[in-house]
């Protein structure tokens, strides 16, 4: 299990894109995120104010550039919300100029300038463009297109695991090991909205070393525990029962989960994050193994978050698209060289057979795409 | 020539080398050196005192961290070793050789060399008894058992925590600090030779760079994660510090009183990850602006963190989970003395990543109460995606040598 990342996304607002003195790499990076027109508004910062008084904005990226007409003692602009600061430059001195960039949502912000002596002013922001609705159908096909292949994946999820937790209430020991991986691949590849449901995903897939109290561990690591390093499947039918409820609870989730096309691409990152942290090291299934199995699961789910939003992307920056493609293709292929037969590997050889030059060529391939796989959810604000 | 020290040596240094014979060709080929120690800053630390010196000492750059395994059986080994180690300590902080020179030429040098001409740049030599001195498998080795004190009590498993033994536990350590890394590694050098026949390295940690401020005077250092680390810690010249940190005679037991706990943790940074994570992301996880270093909601590093700041969102400016709301030490009442350093060492094999990091070492009057509290409360912490504990040690640090004719500890043995 790795944490959540939705929870996370969805909490800012409005925020720095960029902050830089250098203003022209400041409002390329703007440019290159830009969803609708880009806006770029100059501000003056003296003694008197900071000029204009009132900015009227519309909702999108926006880059402030903000010069000092000489005040030694005002040289700071900030915009906030509330006790927030948004964005802000610092150090401006008489005669240069700084600038930032934010993405600005609709509302009414405060532009502060310290020991000015009118030292506020307003920033309004409009509702989006109307230029913006057809990016916006665009954007919602893209959230359609994934949320409909998470549903797909706990459908069949649901499938995978119900003869595991027959074969573990059975007490069938090989029967159950040999299909403990074709169980979880399915959770892997959504693993990132299920860690948004709270306590589902711990349930469901905490490992032992992330557990605080011993009762605390449950679902499939317990499991795998309990048929690899005991041998046997004793006292495990409640715990496979609870696995069999937990996976049920989540395909009704998912028509509630917030997911706008920038989260979709941050979820296809941090699905790589997890290969790169606990299955390229062996962390992740550590009595069965079966860690390649997990590792090409989170990759198709990447990959297929990537494919829900790379007509948008192609739109924006297709020389990047077109990077990604390639780089999904080069993982993919070093992936295929460790196929097996094992039959607890489902197609995979076990962990335990990697040197380390494979997992650190594997390693490397995948951060050569999670590189610039993170560059892509700022392409979509 | 006993007295000789290092810095003598630079000013003196053709002629005295003149005095050592066999020594000589060696010392001279140093004396282009000084100017090289210049850019670093420089000075002693006072070796005798109430209290050990690098824990209240303004943090230097640069850090060696060693921590020993005891292989002798025999209680006079240990204090013997202790007191070699003591008097070798007194001369090296000085700016001295580990020990005077060998009276013959075809002995090898008493000292290894590479300090000479070096200043000391405030070296610290700091020691500490891991739980291995008092019980080891059960055994009372050293028939140290019942002097055990209670708050050396063996560290719980925390979450996450993937604890490697080849970067965990000790017998002994030496935390040497100092702004020049060749003086600390000198140090460690000289006193592990010393302790050939008694004590083994069991592992070392090199520190690059210091990750806190101890006091009020030194500027907010950046960890390897870009942000300013240590805003809030105790300072050496503030109150809150000795109630925090030294042990007092009621505390018990009764040797330990004027020492402190050192509790060291290797902690990996997944840099990569990090690395590709949008500052967005990186502010909200550390609850901190990275830049100015800045609490979210507010303007400099030095405002008050507003735990309560809510902003028109509705959200709290600083996440339920971010880290320096579960690790704000006047929030939760826990206060502890960091005295870290960013550490590099090479790439993971088995990822071709950058093994790097924070090594955190912290000082407390009882980490049952200090660290293991305040380590629990960072089990939600949003830090834990970008960061695995990979190494774990506790020490004793007793009190300080309050002069010549004492040893490190000798409390504890007599």
């Amino acid at each position: 299990m790795s944490r959540r990342w939705f929870a996370l996304l969805v909490v800012p607002v409005l925020f720095a894109a960029a902050c830089s003195d250098d203003s022209s790499k400041s409002s390329s990076a703007s440019t290159a995120g830009g969803a609708a027109e880009k806006q770029e508004f100059k501000v003056t910062i003296s003694d008197a104010g900071c000029e204009p008084r009132e900015i009227p904005a519309k909702a999108g990226p926006a880059t402030f550039k903000v010069t000092n007409d000489g005040s030694a003692a005002v040289t700071e602009f900030e915009i906030l919300d509330g006790t927030k600061i948004l964005g802000e430059v610092e150090n401006v001195i008489p005669g240069s100029e700084r600038s930032f960039s934010l993405t600005l949502k609709p509302g009414s912000y405060v532009t502060y300038c310290p020991n000015a002596k009118v030292d506020k002013g307003v920033l309004q922001v409009a509702d989006a463009p109307a230029a913006a609705a057809a990016d916006s159908e665009a954007s919602q096909a893209a959230v359609k297109k994934y949320r409909d292949y998470v549903k797909s994946e706990a459908d069949q999820l649901v499938t995978a695991v119900t003869p595991f937790v027959a074969a573990v209430k059975a007490g069938d020991v090989e029967g159950a090991k040999n299909l403990f991986a074709k169980a979880r691949q399915h959770y892997e590849a959504i693993e990132p909205i299920a860690e948004s449901f709270g306590d589902l995903d711990p349930a469901i897939d905490i490992r032992e070393p992330d557990v605080e109290k011993p009762e605390d561990f449950t679902g499939f690591h317990r499991i795998e525990k309990q048929l690899w390093a005991d041998g046997n499947t004793s006292g495990m039918a409640p715990v496979a029962d609870q696995l069999m409820a937990d996976i049920a609870r989540l395909r009704p989730k998912i028509d509630t989960v917030e997911l706008e096309p920038s989260t979709i691409a941050n979820g296809a990152v941090e699905l790589l994050n997890e290969m790169s942290t606990s299955k390229i090291t062996g962390e992740e299934d550590e009595f069965s193994h079966t860690d390649l199995s997990d590792f090409a699961a989170n990759l198709v789910g990447s990959k297929a978050a990537f494919d829900s939003v790379k007509t948008l992307l192609d739109a924006k920056d297709a020389a990047l698209s077109t990077q990604i493609t390639q780089r999904f293709a080069d993982v993919q292929t070093a992936l295929d060289a460790f196929k097996g037969n094992d039959p607890t590997g489902n197609g995979y050889v076990l962990y335990t057979s990697l040197t380390p030059e494979n997992t650190r060529q594997l390693s490397t391939v995948l951060d050569t795409l999670a590189e610039p796989l993170s560059l892509v959810a700022a392409r979509l604000l | 020539m006993t007295t000789m020290s290092r810095r003598t040596f630079v000013v003196g240094g053709v002629a005295a080398g003149a005095l050592v014979g066999g020594v000589a060709g060696f010392s001279a080929a140093r004396q282009t050196e000084p100017a090289e120690a210049a850019s670093v800053s420089t000075g002693t630390e006072p070796f005798y005192g109430d209290h050990q010196s690098g824990i209240a000492t303004p943090q230097q750059d640069r850090l060696l961290f060693a921590a020993y395994d005891l292989t002798t059986s025999r209680r006079d080994d240990v204090e013997g070793l202790l007191r070699e180690w003591t008097a070798a300590s007194a001369r090296m902080m000085a700016g001295d050789d580990a020990a005077p020179p060998a009276a013959h030429p075809d002995s090898p040098p008493a000292d290894t060399g590479e300090a000479i001409g070096l200043d000391p740049a405030h070296l610290t030599l700091t020691f500490g008894f891991g739980p291995g001195l008092f019980t080891r498998n059960g055994q009372d080795r050293y028939g140290l058992a019942s002097s055990r004190p209670a708050a050396l009590a063996d560290l719980p498993h925390f979450v996450g925590d993937a604890l490697d033994p080849a970067h965990s536990g000790g017998d002994l350590c030496v935390q040497a600090c100092s702004n020049d890394p060749q003086v600390a590694y000198h140090a460690v050098r000289n006193l592990t030779r010393i302790a050939r026949g008694y004590a083994t390295l069991r592992w070392t940690q090199q520190g690059f760079g210091r990750t806190s401020s101890t006091t009020s005077d030194q500027g907010t250092p950046r960890n390897l994660m870009g942000f300013k680390d240590g805003t809030n810690n105790l300072h050496a010249d503030t109150a809150p510090f000795n109630d925090n940190v030294w042990v007092t005679p009621a505390d018990g037991p009764a040797w330990m009183a004027g020492g402190s706990y050192l509790v060291a943790r290797r902690i990996r940074i997944r840099i990569e990850i990090w690395d590709r994570s949008s500052l967005t992301d990186q502010e909200v996880t550390i609850g901190r602006n990275k830049i100015e270093g800045a609490p979210l909601g507010k303007l400099h590093e030095r405002d008050v963190i507003d735990l309560a700041a809510v902003g028109s969102d509705g959200q709290p400016a600083i996440a339920q989970e971010a880290h320096v709301r579960l690790a704000n030490q006047d929030a939760n009442g826990i206060h502890i003395l960091r005295r870290g350093y960013s550490f590099t060492d090479g790439i993971d094999p088995q990822t071709g990543q950058l093994d790097a990091g924070l090594f955190f070492l912290a000082y407390q009057r009882d980490p049952r109460r200090q660290f293991v509290e305040l380590q629990r409360k960072l089990a939600s912490d949003k830090l834990n995606e970008y960061i695995q504990h990979v190494g774990s040690a506790l020490f004793a640090i007793p009190a300080g040598v309050t002069g010549p004719g004492r040893f490190v500890g000798d409390s504890l043995f007599s």
